[in-house]
């Protein structure tokens, strides 16, 4: 057992650094921080200089590094208070699918492209009528004489559809089959004509996520990724690369604990001694809470540097992490004192405040809690299945059955 | 960065869960509250026979020689088991004793019984002991002591309150040891509570997989199986924390304070809710006196109050993490 970086680890970390602190002023300039352009401009340049797509294969234009490279990179990026690649959603789900299921024409045509931000890429999954349980997805495809195919319906909570290039598509190819075995994924191109991306306005305020329809979109068989009616497994290696974006390696979810150290200590002493104590109390269990997750996110990332798969106790990351970012948030908004009930402080600040009206959409995105919580006990635990009402059936009868 | 344990220490868990398993288990934590002569599984002898006891003391007097982290892999096995007399005792005396070999001989041997008095606190495994370490003022002293047990709630602890006798000044100027000394015995208190809590989840999933209600599996209803993953994910972040806190020990003592507070604070969280966990899940026969559950529970409620509870141990980790964060940033300057 050893913390320290190895020194070749901590060669790539000095690297890293270099790197970043000769860019700085490019790469955390507040002026542009949410310009699109700029954003697309700082995920080339970094991955220009090999600190995109580390753990990606060589083939894949990535860097053939290891977990534990890109996890040092990550941790220098978020010391310099850089505010995130704008293809995140491509970089930790579309392009994994893409690797492992797409033909070689399509790793070619967008894989490197997707890494420089040339493209930015969204994943087209929940629907309206099926979120938790995304198999019940009722977005039609249908093979035309051509062997091209038909795309008609609706997704949604699509985060940067309305930005986006290109997407991953799960569809409906067979109804009449039981509803995991009836799915089919496509790359869409976003362009096409009768792809609609429509901006939903969040409780927070933003709009980084959107309604998507198809109507008759057309998309030639090609773009298809995997077997026909193997849609399902392709989701699964979507939503394992998802695992490990969100949280699972020791990432923190929200503002962070050490951004919240700093907010209160600046504040407690302001407080009367019994107001502290009951703020040292509260602060001390999300704290610890924080480094637990933290940990146990790089026990799990020094699993992977030796070969390991993200299985589904990486899930316990983001469930925890979700739990410790809303107890930090939540007391680093009381510490704002009279200003807490406002939506920003005099100042013009409104981290916390941000920060408190957008976690409760981190604990349902990417897996409700509740979900997370049964895949941990049926898969981790080995604790049996719910029941399910639609086992047995076809994807047809249950819709009659539930009369929808 | 390899966050992970090693092939000899996942040997070192196997042969200590083979020892504790085949020489200790939760039946003698019930038996010991009936009969107030028993003493606890291993015990002594046996304990001390093993070697486990004496892993951290230096080779020099007779001890293994190893790591407080592989102290805590084994800490972790004696947990699953309810074992006493605690590892917790032995690693706290081992730190006081540096330097005194004779003293640490007699720890490694088991020739003598040591308990370790905190002022105004009631002594872990002082039934049974003879000889009793104390501060006083910055003064290490060996005494006798007389003690009066209290009536228990998890007698496996062995905790008494002690009046000391004749006492020897042994080291002067240990206030700092003193204070490592508590924070190792947390780190190895944390890993016994990992073992016991751990444990306690196994037994709770192995229920709800095997007893039906409603003509199903009772861990097939959410109800049951989110209770049962929070006590899981709870333990989990207990095991990254303890072998943080004990590689702290050993390799980064500047880490040493954060970590074995935290380490600590979770340890009392996690095994309460573990503890309580089991008891809901198995309805009735839960919350017996035949079954071991109450066993479990015992020692969650008396091991949060051993040095310093959880509030104070929560309160501690504030003050260091606040303390932290508002020192001018030491941040080193980038190289190159």
């Amino acid at each position: 057992m050893d913390f320290d970086d190895t020194p070749d680890e901590a060669a790539w970390r000095q690297q890293v650094r270099r790197f970043l602190e000769e860019h700085r002023s490019t790469l955390v300039d507040p002026a542009t921080r949410h310009d699109v352009a700029a954003a697309r401009a700082r995920q080339a340049l970094l991955y220009d200089h090999g600190y995109v797509g580390v753990t990606w294969p060589e083939a894949a234009g990535g860097r053939g590094g290891t977990p534990m490279q890109q996890a040092i990179v990550d941790q220098e990026l978020a010391r310099i208070g850089f505010p995130g690649l704008i293809n995140l959603i491509g970089i930790g789900m579309c392009g994994p699918t893409v690797i492992v299921h797409g033909s070689e024409e399509q790793k070619e045509r967008y894989l490197r492209r997707l890494l420089r931000a040339e493209d930015i890429w969204c994943q087209l999954f929940s629907e309206p009528a099926s979120g938790s349980d995304l198999a019940a997805l009722r977005t039609k495809a249908v093979q035309q004489e051509d062997g091209s195919w038909r795309i008609s319906g609706q997704k949604v909570w699509t985060t940067l559809a309305h930005l986006a290039d290109y997407g991953i598509l799960l569809t409906r190819t067979d109804p009449d089959v039981a509803k995991h075995r009836g799915l089919t994924m496509f790359v869409v191109d976003m362009k096409a004509p009768g792809v609609t991306a429509r901006p939903l306005r969040q409780m927070s305020g933003g709009a980084e996520f959107n309604e998507v329809f198809f109507d008759d979109v057309v998309i030639p068989d090609s773009e298809r990724l995997g077997e026909v009616g193997q849609g399902w497994q392709v989701a699964l290696t979507t939503l394992m690369s998802e695992r490990l974006s969100l949280g699972g390696g020791g990432t923190e979810i929200g503002a962070g604990v050490d951004a919240a150290a700093a907010h209160l200590a600046a504040r407690l002493g302001a407080q009367s001694a019994d107001r502290q104590a009951l703020v040292r109390q509260s602060f001390g269990r999300a704290y610890v809470s924080s480094l637990g997750t933290r940990y146990t996110g790089y026990r799990l990332l020094s699993a992977l540097s030796k070969g390991a798969l993200p299985g589904p106790e990486a899930s316990a990351g983001k469930l925890a992490g979700t739990v410790a970012a809303r107890q930090l948030s939540d007391l680093a908004v009381r510490a704002l004192g009279p200003e807490a009930v406002f939506a920003s402080t005099a100042d013009g600040e409104n981290l916390w405040q941000q920060s408190q009206a957008g976690l409760p959409g981190m604990a349902i995105a990417g897996g409700t809690n509740e979900v997370l919580r049964n895949v941990i006990g049926e898969r981790v635990l080995g604790l049996p299945a719910e029941p399910r009402a639609d086992k047995g059936v076809t994807f047809r009868e249950s819709l009659a059955q539930s009369g929808s | 960065m390899d966050f992970d344990l090693s092939a000899e220490q996942r040997d070192l868990a196997a042969a200590a869960a083979d020892f504790f398993s085949s020489s200790a288990s939760p039946a003698r934590s019930r038996a010991m509250l009936d009969d107030r002569t028993l003493a606890p599984e291993p015990g002594h002898a046996a304990l001390a026979g093993s070697g486990f006891a004496a892993i951290t003391v230096p080779e020099s007097a007779g001890g293994g020689g190893g790591s407080v982290l592989d102290l805590a892999v084994v800490a972790e096995q004696a947990g699953r088991v309810l074992a006493g007399p605690s590892l917790v005792t032995a690693a706290r005396v081992a730190v006081l004793l540096a330097g005194d070999d004779a003293g640490l001989a007699e720890l490694a041997s088991g020739e003598r019984r040591f308990a370790v008095v905190d002022d105004g606190a009631a002594t872990l495994d002082a039934v049974g002991a003879d000889t009793f370490l104390a501060l006083a003022g910055d003064r290490l002293v060996r005494a006798e002591g007389v003690v009066t047990p209290g009536d228990p709630i998890d007698a496996t602890r062995g905790l008494g309150m002690v009046a000391l006798g004749e006492q020897r000044v042994i080291a002067e100027d240990v206030a700092l040891r003193w204070r490592h000394a508590e924070r190792v015995a947390r780190v190895v208190l944390a890993a016994e509570d990992l073992g016991t809590a751990g444990r306690a989840v196994e037994i709770g999933v192995a229920y709800a997989q095997q007893r039906h209600a409603f003509g199903r599996a009772i861990g097939s209803y959410q109800a049951v199986k989110h209770a049962l993953v929070d006590a899981y994910v709870e333990v989990e972040q207990l095991r990254s924390l303890v072998w943080w806190a004990a590689w702290a020990a050993d390799e980064a003592p500047e880490e040493l304070p954060l970590a074995s507070a935290a380490a600590k604070a979770q340890a009392a969280t996690a095994l309460e809710r573990a503890a309580e966990t089991l008891i809901q899940v198995h309805g009735g026969i839960g919350f017996t006196w035949e079954h071991d559950a109450h066993l479990y529970w015992r020692r969650a409620k008396v091991d949060r109050f051993l040095l310093g509870d959880d509030v104070a141990a929560y309160d501690e980790v504030a003050r260091l993490a606040l303390d932290a964060a508002s020192a001018p940033a030491r941040e080193a300057v980038p190289q190159g």
